[in-house]
C-alpha cells in the first residue's frame, strides 16, 4: 500500500484513492466544492488544489491518485507522495480562486437561503479575503425556473457542475446541462425537458452555494432557526436516511442523509415534499368517543375503560389490525394482545421506480412491511374472509394514517361491526367509523425502529413535540394492555419494549437504539 | 377655679392642640420640600399652590387606606401602641411658655397651659413614657423586625436620656429651679445671659440627646428601613401608621421648644423688656419663640438629610463613652463655678 | 510590585467630628439654593440625546417600500430572543426579494442593547428616542411590523419630543391587531 505523507503526517492508503479522500479520511481539511463522492470527478472548482512534492504546479486533489512508485522515486526513500495542505502557497492560491469565484457572486447572503449552510460563505471565512478587488459591474441575470419545484438564481452559482452531474449519473434523465462556455456559461434546461424527474430536489440539497433552491422552502426561514434531527423517510419502503428541520411544531424541509446501505447521499421528492400531507389535516388531539352520528372528547381513562369494555363485551370475536405504517413496537404490542385474529389492511403501493444509479423507489409504500411480518406471527392472508368464517364483531385497528383510502368492501365490512377502536392521529375515513379514537403521533412525530424491505432496522426519532393529550402510540398499547390483563408488564419506556421483542423474536434480539444508530442495524447480519 | 379661668385655660389647650398638629402638618410639608431642595429636587408641588396641601392630600390618604390588622398581632396592645407614643408627645407641650404673659379680663394671663413647678421633670417623666409606645409596637406586632426596632430605641432611650437629663442638671443648678418660666426668667437680659453661651458643652449634649430622644436621623435605629424594613411600625397601616408619623414630628415640635426654651431664652427677645410695650411686646414674644423654633424644626430636617445612620455600637458608644461623662464633668464644672460664686 | 497604602491617621481635631459635621451641613446648606434639576415628566418631556436608545423603528425608502429584508440578523444577534420575524417573498418588482410577512418585538423581552440595529445589514431597524411607550396589557407591548413603520414616519423629521404635537406621544400604537 502506498504510503502518503500530508501536512507532515504518515498515511497509508489503498492505491487508487484520491489525495482528497484520503486528506478526508484522516481529518485533514481541504476545501473543495465540485466533488462529490457519489459524482464523476471532473476537478472544475480548483478549490481542492494542493502541492505535490516533485510536480511543478499545485494539483488539483479531487483528482490526484494515490499511488506505488518505484523504489527509486520514492521521496526520502520511503514516502509514495508528499502532499502540502497549508503552505504559504497553498493558501494564497485558495485566496485567489475564491476571490474568482466572488467575482460575480452577489452579496446577498441577508436574503439568500443558503447562508449558514454555504461552503461559500464558510470557505471565505476561513480560507478567502475579507474584501474584493473587483470595481466592475457585476454580471446579473434574472432567476430562472428550471423545473416546477426548482428555482435558479444565475448570479450565486459557481459552475461546480454537481448539478449537471447529478441528472445524468444519478436519475439519469440529463436535463440540466451547462450552456454556453466561459464568461456566458450558465446551468440551463432545454424548454421541453424541464427538471421535473422524482429526483429533481436533490440538486437544491447538493449546490454548494445558493443558486438551486426548492420553491417549496425558499424565504421560509433561515437555516440557523431549524432543529435538525435525523430521522427516516416513512414513504416506502426504502427508508431513506432523512434529516427533519423543524421550528417549533413545525415541520419546515427535509433533506437527505448519507447512508451508503440504504439511500447513498439522496432521496425522492416523494419523501421530500411528503410532510405537507401532515399539515393540513384533521388532527385527533383528545380520545374521542362515539355519541350517536358524533364523537365527543373523553380523557384517557374514561377511553381506556372504553376501550376495554368494547373488547370485552365480544372477547372471542376480537381482531388486532396492525399496519405497515407503525413502529415495530407498536405492532407487536398490539400483536401480544389479540394472539388469535390478527390481520392488516390491503398494501397501499405505487410505482417502483430504479435509477440507473442503482437508487430505488419502492412499490410498497408504507415503511414497514418487512416489520410488521417479522413481529407479527399469524396475520391471516385475507382478512375479509376471516372476519366472515370467524364471526368478528369487534376490530381493534391500529390506522394507516392519512394515507389509507378505505374503498367500500371495506367500510361495509368495518361498518357491520359491533364495535371499533382506531388507534390514529387524524380523522380519517376509517377513523370516522369507530366507537372510539385513541389519538397516537403522526408519522415524523412517532419514535420506535421501523424495518425496510431489505431487513435494515432504522431508528425513527421524533421531530416534533407531542401535541396537546396525544401519547405515544406503544403507550397508548401498553395501556390498554394493562387494563385487560392486570398481570402484563408496564412499560416505562420504549427501549423495555424492544427488549421484550427482541426475546420473542430472534432476529430482533438484542436490538437496542444505540445498536440502530443513525445508519441503522442489518437483520440479515450483513449489510444490504 | 371660676369659670372665665377654667374657659381661658381650656382655650389655651385648645390652641396649643392645634398649633401643634398645625405645625405637624407644616413640619410634613417642610421635611419633603426641604429635603427635595437640598437634593436639587422640586419635592411635592401638586397639590395647592407650590404643593402646601399634600400633607391634608397624604392625610386623606391615610385615612383612606385599608387598616390593617394582622392576625397574630397582640391586638389590644397593637392598637394601643400608637396612641401611648402619640399621647405624651401631645402633652408635653402642656408646661412650655410660649409668650410672655398678656392682661385679658383684667387678669394677668400667662401664655403657658401649665405653670407647673417641675415642669422640667414633667417633660422628662413624658418622654420617658413616649418610648413605651414603640416598645410595645414592637412587641406587639409579632415581628422579628419590629421587636429589634423596638429594643433597639428602648436601649437607645436609656442610654440618651441619661446624657440629657444631666445636661439639664447644670441649667437647673443655674437657675435653681425647675419651673421653666423660672429658667427662662433667669436667661433674660443680654444675649449672653442665654444659656446656650453660659453652658455650650451642655447645649451640646443637649441637641445631639434630643436627636436621639425623637428617633431622627442619625439616630433612627428603631426604624432602619435597610435592616429592619421599618422597624417597630413594620406591621402598621393606615391611620395608625400616621399616628406613628405624627407623633414623631409632634416630639420633634416639642423638642425644639424644649430646646428653645431651655438654651435661647424661650420667647425672650434680647436686650427688650417685653412686659413694658403691652400686647404689642406679648406678640413679639411669641413671634420669637417662634422664630427661633422654626430654626431648630429646621436643623432637625437639615440633619436628617446631611448625616448617615450610625452604626449600633457606634451609637452606644458615644453614649455612655462620651456623653455621659461630658455631662457628669459639665456638671461639676458648673456646680464648682457656683460654690466659687457662692463663696465669692 | 507592591504599594504600601499608609492609613490616615485622624488627628485630636478630626476626631472632635464636630467641624466634620458642620462641613457636611454645609455641602447640603449650599444644596438648597441650586438649581434643581427635576424635569416636570408629562408637562415638560425629557429630550434624550442624540443615540438614545428608545423605541425601534422599522425604516423605509423614500418611495415606501420596507428596508428590512427579514435575514434575521437582528434577531440572531438579540441577547433577549425577542424579535420575531415571519420572511416571504417580497411583494415589490426588482431589487431585494425577501421582505418580512410579519415582525414582531417583544418590547417587554428586549434590553434596549441596540445589538440589533447593529447587527442589521440593511439599516432596515433603528432604536428611536421614545422612551414612553407604556400600555396595559402584556400583548400590547408586543410591537408588530406595522406599528414600527409607523414609528419610523413619527420620527424620521426631526426629534419626536421637539414636535409641537406633543398630545401624540402618548398614541404610539404598539399594539398587534389580531
Ligand atoms: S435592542 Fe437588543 S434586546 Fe432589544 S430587540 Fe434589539 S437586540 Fe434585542
Ligand atoms: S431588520 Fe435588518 S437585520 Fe433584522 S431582518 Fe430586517 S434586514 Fe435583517
Ligand atoms: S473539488 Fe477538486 S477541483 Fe473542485
Amino acid at each position: 500500500m502506498p504510503l502518503l505523507k500530508i501536512d507532515g503526517k504518515e498515511i497509508e492508503i489503498k492505491s487508487g484513492t484520491t489525495v482528497l479522500q484520503a486528506a478526508e479520511a484522516n481529518g485533514i481539511e481541504i476545501p473543495y466544492y465540485c466533488y462529490h463522492p457519489a459524482l464523476e470527478i471532473v476537478g472544475s472548482c480548483r478549490m481542492c488544489l494542493v502541492q505535490v512534492e516533485g510536480m511543478p504546479k499545485l494539483q488539483v486533489s479531487c483528482n490526484t491518485f494515490v499511488s506505488d512508485v518505484s523504489s527509486d522515486r520514492k521521496v526520502d526513500g520511503k514516502y509514495d507522495m508528499v502532499v502540502h495542505t497549508q503552505n504559504d502557497l497553498v493558501v494564497q492560491e485558495r485566496k485567489n480562486i475564491l476571490e474568482f469565484l466572488l467575482l460575480n457572486h452577489p452579496l446577498d447572503c441577508s436574503v439568500c437561503d443558503q447562508a449558514g449552510e454555504c461552503y461559500l460563505q464558510d470557505y471565505s471565512f476561513k480560507f478567502g479575503n475579507a474584501h474584493s478587488r473587483f470595481d466592475e459591474n457585476k454580471r446579473v441575470r434574472p432567476n430562472e425556473f428550471l423545473g416546477s419545484q426548482i428555482v435558479i438564481n444565475h448570479n450565486r452559482c459557481i459552475m461546480c457542475s454537481q448539478c449537471v452531474r447529478f441528472t445524468q449519473e444519478i436519475s439519469g434523465t440529463s436535463e440540466l446541462f451547462v450552456e454556453a462556455r466561459g464568461y456566458n456559461s450558465k446551468i440551463a434546461v432545454l424548454e421541453d425537458n424541464p427538471l421535473d424527474n422524482l429526483l429533481a430536489g436533490n440538486v437544491a440539497d447538493i449546490c454548494p452555494v445558493g443558486a438551486l433552491l426548492s420553491t417549496d422552502y425558499i424565504h421560509k426561514n433561515r437555516i440557523w432557526n431549524l432543529k435538525k434531527q435525523p430521522s427516516v423517510c416513512q414513504d416506502c419502503s426504502v427508508g431513506c436516511n432523512v434529516d427533519v428541520f423543524s421550528q417549533t411544531d413545525q415541520i419546515l424541509r427535509l433533506t437527505a442523509r448519507e447512508n451508503l446501505d440504504v439511500n447513498g447521499y439522496f432521496m425522492c421528492d416523494i419523501g421530500r415534499y411528503g410532510f405537507h400531507r401532515y399539515e393540513e389535516i384533521d388532527r385527533v388531539l383528545q380520545p374521542m368517543v362515539r355519541k350517536g352520528d358524533s364523537f365527543v372528547s373523553a380523557d384517557w381513562e374514561t377511553a381506556i375503560q372504553k376501550t376495554i369494555d368494547l373488547i370485552k363485551k365480544n372477547k372471542s370475536n376480537t381482531a388486532g389490525i396492525v399496519s405497515p405504517f407503525h413502529t415495530n413496537e407498536s405492532n407487536f404490542l398490539l400483536g401480544q394482545i389479540f394472539k388469535d385474529v390478527l390481520g392488516s389492511l390491503p398494501p397501499i403501493t405505487g410505482e417502483e421506480i430504479t435509477y440507473p444509479s442503482g437508487f430505488r423507489i419502492s412499490a410498497d409504500r408504507s415503511p414497514n412491511t418487512r416489520g410488521m411480518n417479522d413481529i407479527c406471527e399469524g396475520i391471516v392472508e385475507d382478512l375479509a374472509s376471516k372476519i366472515k368464517t370467524q364471526d368478528i364483531r369487534t376490530l381493534f385497528i391500529l390506522d394507516d394514517g392519512v394515507d389509507r383510502k378505505l374503498d367500500d368492501k371495506w367500510k361495509k365490512i368495518i361498518g357491520k361491526m359491533d364495535s371499533v377502536i382506531v388507534l390514529s392521529y387524524a380523522m380519517t375515513d376509517l377513523a370516522k367509523l369507530a366507537h372510539v379514537v385513541l389519538p397516537g403521533h403522526a408519522p415524523l412525530e412517532r419514535e420506535g425502529t421501523i424495518t425496510n424491505d431489505k431487513g435494515r432496522i432504522q431508528w425513527l426519532r421524533p421531530s416534533l413535540p407531542v401535541k396537546v393529550e396525544s401519547k405515544p402510540d406503544w403507550e397508548i398499547l401498553m395501556l390498554v394492555r394493562n387494563a385487560l390483563d392486570k398481570k402484563t408488564e408496564h412499560f416505562v419506556e420504549l427501549g423495555e419494549v424492544m427488549k421484550k421483542m427482541g426475546e420473542k423474536f430472534e432476529n430482533y434480539a438484542g436490538i437496542t437504539f444505540f445498536k440502530v444508530g443513525n445508519q441503522g442495524y442489518s437483520i440479515n447480519g450483513k449489510s444490504s | 377655679m371660676d369659670l372665665l379661668g377654667f374657659t381661658i385655660i381650656l382655650v389655651k389647650v385648645l390652641v396649643v392642640f392645634a398649633a401643634t398638629m398645625l405645625g405637624v402638618l407644616v413640619m410634613i410639608y417642610a421635611e419633603r420640600r426641604v429635603s427635595a431642595f437640598m437634593q436639587d429636587r422640586v419635592g411635592p408641588n401638586r397639590v395647592g399652590p407650590k404643593g402646601v396641601l399634600q400633607p391634608i392630600a397624604d392625610g386623606i390618604k391615610f385615612l383612606m387606606k385599608e387598616d390593617l390588622v394582622p392576625e397574630k398581632v397582640d391586638k389590644p396592645i397593637f392598637i394601643l401602641a400608637p396612641a401611648i407614643l402619640l399621647i405624651p408627645a401631645l402633652m408635653t407641650f402642656a408646661v412650655i411658655p410660649f409668650g410672655s404673659s398678656i392682661n385679658l379680663f383684667g387678669r394677668e394671663i400667662a401664655l403657658q397651659v401649665a405653670d407647673v413647678n417641675v415642669g422640667v421633670l414633667y417633660i422628662l417623666a413624658l418622654t420617658s413614657i413616649s418610648v413605651y409606645g414603640i416598645v410595645l409596637a414592637g412587641w406587639s406586632s409579632n415581628n422579628k423586625y419590629s421587636l429589634l426596632g423596638g429594643l433597639r430605641s428602648s436601649a437607645q432611650l436609656i442610654s440618651y436620656e441619661l446624657a440629657m437629663g444631666l445636661a439639664v442638671v447644670s441649667i437647673i443648678l443655674l437657675a435653681g429651679s425647675l419651673r421653666l418660666n423660672d429658667i427662662i426668667t433667669d436667661q433674660q437680659g443680654s444675649f449672653f445671659s442665654w444659656n446656650i453661651f453660659r453652658q455650650p458643652l451642655a447645649f451640646l449634649i443637649f441637641l445631639i440627646a434630643v436627636y436621639a430622644e425623637t428617633n431622627r436621623l442619625p439616630f433612627d435605629l428603631s426604624e432602619a428601613e435597610q435592616e429592619l424594613v421599618g422597624g417597630y411600625h413594620t406591621e402598621y397601616s393606615s391611620m395608625k401608621f400616621a399616628m406613628f408619623f405624627m407623633a414623631e414630628y409632634a416630639n420633634m415640635i416639642t423638642a425644639a421648644a424644649l430646646t428653645v426654651t431651655l438654651f435661647f431664652g424661650g420667647w425672650d427677645v434680647p436686650l427688650l423688656d417685653e412686659g413694658s410695650l403691652g400686647l404689642f411686646g406679648t406678640l413679639l414674644s411669641v413671634l420669637s419663640f417662634l422664630l427661633k423654633m422654626a430654626f431648630f424644626l429646621f436643623l432637625f430636617i437639615w440633619v436628617r438629610w446631611t448625616f448617615p445612620r450610625f452604626r449600633y455600637d457606634q451609637l452606644m458608644r458615644l453614649g455612655w463613652k462620651v456623653m455621659l461623662p461630658l455631662a457628669l464633668f459639665n456638671i461639676f464644672l458648673t456646680a464648682g463655678y457656683l460654690t466659687l460664686k457662692a463663696l465669692g | 510590585m507592591a504599594t504600601i497604602v499608609k492609613s490616615y491617621e485622624p488627628t485630636f481635631w478630626d476626631k472632635l467630628y464636630l467641624p466634620a459635621l458642620m462641613r457636611g451641613l454645609i455641602v447640603t446648606f449650599r444644596h438648597f439654593f441650586r438649581k434643581n434639576v427635576t424635569i416636570q415628566y408629562p408637562d415638560q418631556k425629557h429630550i434624550p440625546p442624540e443615540g438614545y436608545r428608545g423605541l425601534h423603528r422599522l425604516n423605509k425608502y423614500p418611495e415606501g417600500r420596507i428596508k428590512c429584508v427579514a435575514c434575521e440578523m437582528c434577531s440572531a444577534a438579540c441577547p433577549a430572543d425577542c424579535i420575531h420575524i415571519i420572511p416571504g417573498p417580497s411583494p415589490w418588482d426588482g431589487g431585494k426579494e425577501r421582505y418580512p410577512v410579519r415582525f414582531d418585538i417583544d418590547l417587554l423581552r428586549c434590553i434596549f442593547c441596540g445589538f440589533c440595529e447593529m447587527a442589521c445589514p440593511e439599516e432596515a431597524i433603528e432604536l428611536t428616542e421614545i422612551y414612553d411607550f407604556s400600555d396595559y396589557t402584556r400583548d400590547d407591548l408586543v410591537i408588530d411590523k406595522e406599528g414600527l413603520l409607523e414609528v419610523y414616519d413619527l420620527t424620521k423629521d426631526q426629534n419626536y419630543y421637539t414636535k409641537k404635537n406633543l398630545s401624540k406621544a402618548s398614541s404610539v400604537n404598539t399594539s398587534i391587531d389580531t
